[in-house]
Formats: structure tokens, C-alpha cells, sequence
């Protein structure tokens, strides 16, 4: 298709409506929103073509609360894959019915299906907001739904993320996964940190910094602790941090002889599987967190690690070397009824579809790509290729989402995948190689 | 994509949705300031605190002495542990952790000195290449380890002068993207401390 100058493409709303010469000049300025198209990634004739101008600001004075808010949500529905944002400068005035009007002819004469109108009001240290959504194709601009949020004033960003949580909940009745976070490992070999940020990979900060080897996070499914293997006491051992509560101290929940690694945590949060290797070689075992019981689930004198959970809390996917090289293999919550799953190749990491299909591996072959299989084992699926090493998958909440690790830019760095495999996106940014992601749950 | 019932009426415009996106512009306000990176986190960089969970993930406090599960078994502490000369590193195959041939002759080496300077225990870490995945190497370090140790058992080697670690990939000697490279960081490595 025909690319447009950049100029043709801004359509003031003046220029746009007769109409604006006729009728009598609103009290507000109406002309306050100018609309742009930016329709970016994927498969765009599938995408619901939205509207987000700046947030309305009825009190306050930080004036860049406005622009943020209607930022971070454009970038959230963005990533979610259902939407193509219509950019804009500008808000819509407060109490103009004729200036929503004729805002909302001009996106929808711009090609926009939906529009979002914010209005948010600072009152002391509390943020206040309002999301109206719109129906742009019907004439009438149909309203959609309206609901009103509130949050701590310094937490505008995940205000932000809660109206896109709901935006993608209105459209496809299930909520969308903004209101989440993401830990990863920060830090060359030698020394890793646990890092907690955005699931955007805003707002990044330390979880660990004990100036040691930091590995494997895994988000508790309350999204209140996440378990890790350190190696801050010299030797690897599990622990879990509670990153929202500051003065809580870090648990150690296994430091046997040997290796205590690859957390993974039943649906109810419960149990852990995880690896040890005190009884001669590396097996799995299943943790009661409330009472310390351990129980074996494996006894083979091959590697067996990497449990993850399927989200019935009935069976445990993991990582056995016992047919030659590591493959994927299934079993019963109690050790019974093992299966193998993959064949013909080097697996590892092994990470169940909260929707209970599929389950997500690596292959290596020259370098490592994501795959995906049914868990009754039939036709494995390519989700990255020709693209560096791609591995370390986590799985957002919704099951539709994928977060994993490519060097595909030089340095690790985390990516977004859509499991359809429509769209991938580069989530951080920086200098620091950035490995091993765990998405969280939604946040309470 | 599931839509709304009420909101179907949108699948008729998509064609329009289609026509746009032809029309690619820079970004105006959108995403680009919402994904800007944040002040970039570094190892033993100082953790900013804010209100939950927004933000501010408290610093790692030290451990709680008493393990939910098990032993805290008497662990020599790595640190107290240094090289010799004399006791030389093995290498494996790619995902092996059987001992080689022309390895076991370094091996029996390392078991003759043991042997004669018996005042030493031994900790004797597990290492892989950075291919294959991280849990994983962290198990195959812990059985390049393993068979370390019971070849030194094998020669007469008190088991319990023997710790064993595994690095997995985490410890690399050489960091080049090469065959070379990744053959010298597929390694037991042996240090020694006084009884």
C-alpha cells in the first residue's frame, strides 16, 4: 500500500467537519484533539482500531498525569495484540458533550472502531479516574461501559495498566494481563540479581542484591513471594522474597547437600516441585510449604528436573535425561504413570499453559527455539527460528502471552510472543543482559 | 479474536482497519514514553523503595537461619577453599558426565595427591558450557561433579574429605562463542582447605 506523508495523515479536527463553521463555537475549546493514525505490528486487519487521547484532567495540576496514563495504556493495548492504537495529541474537554462528538467523528473518519475517554482528578495524595469506552461504528458513538478506578497518586502506571486490563476485558471477556509483573535475572555470568519490574519492563528494581548468583524466579500463584535458587550462602539453595513487603526477610525452603533448584509451583500455591539431588543424583520432589513435608517423585539414576505444573495441580511436566538426551516427560502429581512426551531432540524447560494446553519448550538444535506441544504429545509447533536462541519461556496469565530470552539483538534481552505466534516485541532495553523471566499472576 | 456480541457490528469495519493499516505514521503520543526503558537495574545496585506493590521490591534480608526443609548439614563454606597447582581439571563431552579415558590418568593424579597430603579436604565443582539451559546445566554440573568424586572414591578417597558444587553454566573460564571455549568451561575443578 501507499505510505502517506506523515502531514497528510494528521487530520485537525477543523479541516475535517463543515460542520465546525455552522454551529455556534462550544464554550471549550472543541478543537482540542488532533488525530493521528498509527497502526503498528501484527496482523492489523484483525485488530480493533482504538482511540486513546490524553486523560481529561478535572483537578490537579500535574499536568503530565494525563499524557502518561493514555501513554502507558496505548502501549498496553498495543501489547495485548486485539488493538491497533489510533494516536493523538491532546484531550477531549471536560463536560462537552458537542467537542465528544464531533472528537469521535474525527477517529472514526480516521478509521477508528473504538474510543477510550479518560478523565482523572489528583485530590491530595490519591489518584481518581474514569474510563468511558465507545462504540465508534455505531452514529450515535455508542457508550460501551464507564467505571471508575482510584490508586496511590505514585502509582499512575498501574492505574493505567488496571483501565487496559478492563478495556481488554470489555472486548474480549476475559482481562487483559497489564496489572502484572515480571521478575527476571539481571547480570552477566558470576553475578545475577533478581530484578521485579512492569510486565512492560517499566519501573524495574531490585529484588536481590546480594552480590551472588541469582537464578530461576518463579511468582508464588497469589503474585505475593517468588521462589529462586541462590547461591548467597555459597552453595545452590531455594529460597523465596516477598518483594512487596520490605522488611520481610528472605526463607530459605531448601539448603540440602547438593543442588535445591528449578522452583515450580502447584496451581494452588501449596506445594513446590523442585529439584534436589541429596539422595545421590538430581531428582524431583514435591514441598508442603505449610509444613515443610518433602515427598520423591522420581527415582531414576538420570537428570530429572525442571517441574512445571499443569494448571489441574494433577499431573507435573519436567526434564528427564533417562532416554539419552533431555526430553519432556509427563507424570501423575505423585510420581506415577510417567510418560514421555518429546522425542527426536534436546529439551529443556518444559512450562505448562495455565489454559492447560500447550506446554512450552526449548529445543536446542545449533541454537535453541521455542516450541509448543499438546500435552497428549502430538504436533510439535515452531514458535521462534532464524533468530538467535530464544528459550527461558513464562507464560502470562491469560495463556495467550509468552515472555522468554533472545540474544537476537546481541545481548539477552526479553521479548513478548503471542502464542499464535502473531507478534513478538523486545521488552527491555538496557545494557545489562536480562535472562530467566517469570510473569507474574494478576495482581491482587 | 473473541469479541462481545453486543459488539460484533465492529467485524464489518475491519476491512476499513485494513485500509489503515497502510498508513503507518511515527508514533505521536502513543507507547513510545509508556515503554521507555526505566533506570536500568544492576547487580548490587541500591534497591529504590516505594508504597506496593507498584514498585519496590524490598533487598534480599539476609536468609532466615532455619531452612523449611531440610538439614542445614554442616557445609564447608566455599569460600574457605583455594587452587593448587597440582590438582589439574577434567573435561567432559557435550552433556556428559561420564569421566574420559585420558581424564581418569588426570584424575589418578589428583587421587595421588590427596593421598599424600591427607590434612586436605577437597570441593570439587561441576561445570557446563553455556549451551542447553540453565536448570538443566545446573543438574548436568551436579553430575560431572558426582562422577568426579566417586572416580577419587574409587582410587581410595575418603568420601568424606570430598564437597562437591555445582556452577552449572554460571561459572565460565572463557567467554567466546567457540568450540574451544565451550570444551575448557565443561570442567571438574578441584580446590582444597586444611582439615
Amino acid at each position: 500500500m501507499r505510505r502517506l506523508a506523515a502531514a497528510a495523515l494528521l487530520l485537525a479536527l477543523a479541516a475535517v467537519t463543515p460542520l465546525a463553521l455552522w454551529a455556534p463555537p462550544p464554550a471549550a475549546r472543541a478543537q482540542a484533539v488532533d488525530v493521528y493514525i498509527n497502526i503498528t505490528g501484527g496482523d492489523k486487519s484483525k485488530k480493533i482500531n482504538i482511540a486513546v487521547p490524553d486523560f481529561t484532567l478535572l483537578s490537579g495540576t500535574d499536568t503530565a498525569v494525563p499524557k502518561l496514563l493514555a501513554s502507558v495504556i496505548g502501549n498496553d493495548l498495543t501489547l495485548s495484540g486485539f488493538f491497533s492504537v489510533v494516536a493523538a495529541t491532546g484531550s477531549i474537554p471536560a463536560n462537552n458533550p458537542a467537542a465528544l462528538a464531533q472528537t469521535w467523528s474525527a477517529f472514526a473518519a480516521a478509521g477508528a472502531h473504538a474510543g477510550v475517554h479518560g478523565l482523572v482528578a489528583t485530590r491530595g495524595d490519591r489518584l481518581e479516574a474514569e474510563m468511558r469506552l465507545y462504540d465508534l461504528t455505531t452514529p450515535e458513538h455508542r457508550l460501551i461501559a464507564s467505571r471508575k478506578f482510584e490508586s496511590p497518586a505514585p502509582q499512575s502506571r498501574r492505574l493505567a495498566h488496571r483501565i487496559s486490563d478492563e478495556i481488554v476485558l470489555q472486548f474480549t471477556g476475559e482481562a487483559g494481563v497489564a496489572d502484572t509483573k515480571m521478575a527476571y535475572v539481571v547480570g552477566p555470568p558470576g553475578s545475577k540479581e533478581i530484578v521485579v519490574a512492569d510486565y512492560d519492563g517499566a519501573a524495574a528494581a531490585n529484588a536481590t542484591r546480594n552480590a551472588s548468583i541469582n537464578l530461576s524466579p518463579a511468582w508464588s500463584p497469589d503474585a505475593r513471594s517468588i521462589a529462586f535458587t541462590s547461591f548467597m550462602n555459597g552453595y545452590p539453595d531455594l529460597f523465596r522474597l516477598f518483594p512487596f513487603e520490605r522488611q520481610r526477610p528472605v526463607q530459605t525452603l531448601a539448603s540440602f547437600v547438593g543442588i535445591n533448584s528449578s522452583p515450580g509451583w502447584s496451581p494452588d500455591g501449596r506445594y513446590l516441585a523442585l529439584t534436589l539431588s541429596k539422595d545421590g543424583n538430581p531428582e524431583i520432589y514435591v514441598l508442603t510449604l505449610a509444613t515443610g513435608v518433602l515427598q520423591r517423585l522420581t527415582r531414576h539414576a538420570g537428570i530429572d528436573t525442571e517441574p512445571t505444573w499443569s494448571p489441574s495441580g494433577q499431573q507435573i511436566a519436567f526434564v528427564s535425561d533417562r532416554a539419552g538426551q533431555p526430553r519432556i516427560f509427563v507424570m501423575d502429581k505423585d510420581g506415577g504413570n510417567v510418560r514421555q512426551l518429546t522425542s527426536g531432540g534436546f529439551h529443556t524447560q518444559p512450562r505448562w499453559s495455565p489454559k492447560g494446553d500447550p506446554i512450552v519448550y526449548t529445543q536446542r538444535s545449533g541454537t535453541h527455539d521455542l516450541w509448543a506441544i499438546s500435552p497428549g504429545g502430538s504436533s510439535p509447533r515452531q514458535l521462534t527460528s532464524g533468530q538467535g536462541d530464544n528459550q527461558s519461556a513464562t507464560w502470562a496469565p491469560d495463556g495467550r502471552h509468552l515472555a522468554f530470552q533472545s540474544n537476537r539483538t546481541g545481548r539477552w534481552q526479553l521479548f513478548f510472543l503471542t502464542v499464535d505466534g502473531q507478534t513478538t516485541t523486545q521488552v527491555t532495553q538496557g545494557t545489562n543482559e536480562a535472562t530467566s523471566p517469570s510473569w507474574s499472576p494478576r495482581l491482587p | 479474536m473473541l469479541i462481545r456480541a453486543a459488539y460484533v457490528t465492529l467485524s464489518s469495519l475491519l476491512l476499513m482497519g485494513l485500509v489503515i493499516s497502510g498508513c503507518a505514521k511515527k508514533p505521536a503520543t502513543t507507547a513510545t514514553s509508556a515503554a521507555a526503558p526505566a533506570p536500568e537495574p544492576t547487580p548490587r545496585a541500591a534497591a529504590p523503595q516505594a508504597p506496593s506493590p507498584s514498585a519496590a521490591p524490598s533487598t534480599a534480608a539476609p536468609a532466615a537461619p532455619a531452612p523449611l526443609a531440610g538439614p542445614a548439614a554442616p557445609r564447608p563454606s566455599p569460600k574457605d577453599f583455594t587452587a593448587v597447582d597440582a590438582l589439574k581439571d577434567i573435561h567432559f563431552d557435550f552433556d556428559k558426565y561420564d569421566v574420559r579415558p585420558e581424564d581418569a590418568k588426570t584424575l589418578d593424579a589428583n587421587a595421588s595427591w590427596l593421598k599424600s597430603n591427607a590434612e586436605n579436604l577437597v570441593l570439587i565443582e561441576g561445570h557446563c558450557d553455556e549451551r542447553g539451559t540453565n536448570e538443566y546445566n545446573l543438574a548436568l554440573g551436579e553430575r560431572r561433579a558426582k562422577a568426579t568424586m566417586n572416580y577419587l572414591v574409587s582410587q581410595g578417597i575418603q568420601a568424606n574429605r570430598i564437597t562437591i558444587i555445582s556452577y552449572g553454566e554460571e561459572r565460565p573460564v572463557c567467554n567466546e562463542k567457540t568450540d574451544s571455549c565451550y570444551a575448557k568451561n565443561r570442567r571438574a575443578h578441584f580446590l582444597v582447605k586444611p582439615r
